[in-house]
């Protein structure tokens, strides 16, 4: 139940993020600082959810050499191709070799 | 108003024909998307009800992660709106072309205006007229959203057969990675992330997972002051 609500709730807040302007706020410009930090939301969140994925209970981080290495190798990856597929495909076998050898 | 329910055949099968290329990226999202609710232990149809609730893949995604992962619900809501906020972006620049539109289709339009239809939807709004541009618009987004519901559930079923050894949990911080690199157009950006990843390392020890949000907030300072300083 707690998972639905949460979605309802994230939900409706996505709806009108994606809505405000459109339904309301027609004659409004976001203000050029707002838009100036805007734009750093979504490297900013991204990057921390890639850390807060990898903690654990305890409030380690499991980052090590294959989880480095694994998105050295992916972040290369989509960076020459813009393909998440391979992206996956190269950096979860980069992480499987590293674990296995290290 | 009778234009209002006109349709124009042809902008419809470019929109489909727009979206489905699109959507191939997508897929492994929707299909992590789906192995994450299984191995956060949720409540499969809750967790697929995020599908066509939010119809955003990187918001579920950090709500069912971090849902499963024991932070606080407070925590994993607002990291998932804070995620979402780009969308602000999306509907400011939409707006002007939403105007020429009837009162249904402003509400609709922006429950799909997903990253993949604000890019389409901006290249067609310079090209056609409101009849062509709804009609392209509701068969992308028609198109995003039916595969989006079908290959997420793909994604829950598929789960349960995934060996635990393969840790494809890691796929998810994985794709986000993906998704940094492909939206890094300038330095400051970069900044933006280093610090977002590195306050939420130092952070990390903060209950119910709250660093990341002093993180994320941290980094989007840090790429504001970066871009000021740059100009």
């Amino acid at each position: 139940m707690t998972t639905f609500i949460a979605s309802v709730v994230v939900g409706v807040g996505t709806y009108v993020s994606r809505a405000i302007f459109i339904l309301a706020l027609a004659k409004r410009r976001i203000p050029d600082s707002v838009m100036v930090s805007l734009q750093f939301v979504a490297p900013a969140v991204l990057a921390a959810l890639v850390i807060a994925v990898l903690t654990n209970d305890d409030g380690s981080v499991a980052i090590g050499l294959p989880e480095i290495g694994a998105f050295i190798a992916g972040g290369a990856t989509v960076y020459k191709t813009r393909n998440h597929i391979l992206t996956l495909v190269v950096g979860m076998s980069v992480f499987w070799v590293l674990r296995a050898l290290l | 108003m009778s234009q209002s329910t006109s349709i124009d055949r042809s902008a419809i099968r470019r929109g489909i024909t727009d979206a489905l290329p699109l959507y191939v990226p997508a897929v492994p999202f929707a299909l992590v998307i789906g192995l994450a609710i299984v191995e956060a232990g949720l409540n499969p149809l809750a967790g697929w009800s995020g599908s066509w609730l939010i119809f955003g893949g990187a918001a579920q995604l950090t709500l069912v992660t971090l849902l499963g992962s024991g932070a606080a619900v407070i925590a994993a809501i607002t990291a998932a709106l804070v995620v979402n906020a780009r969308h602000l972006m999306y509907s400011a620049a939409m707006a002007p072309t939403f105007q020429s539109q009837p009162g249904w289709f402003r509400w609709l339009g922006p429950y799909m205006l997903i990253d993949q239809m604000f890019a389409l939807a901006s290249i067609e709004a310079g090209e056609s007229d409101p009849v062509s541009f709804r009609s392209y618009y509701l068969a992308a987004g028609a198109t995003f959203w039916t595969l989006w519901q079908l290959t997420t559930a793909l994604g829950i079923f598929l789960g349960p057969a995934v060996p635990e050894e393969w840790n494809l949990e890691f796929a998810v911080p994985l794709l986000f990675i993906g998704l940094i690199v492909i939206g890094i157009d300038k330095w400051t950006k970069v900044v933006a992330a280093l610090a977002g990843a590195g306050v939420t390392y130092l952070a990390a020890g903060m209950p119910n997972r709250t660093g990341l949000l002093v993180g994320a907030l941290v980094g989007i300072f840090a790429g504001t002051v970066a871009e000021r300083m740059s100009r």
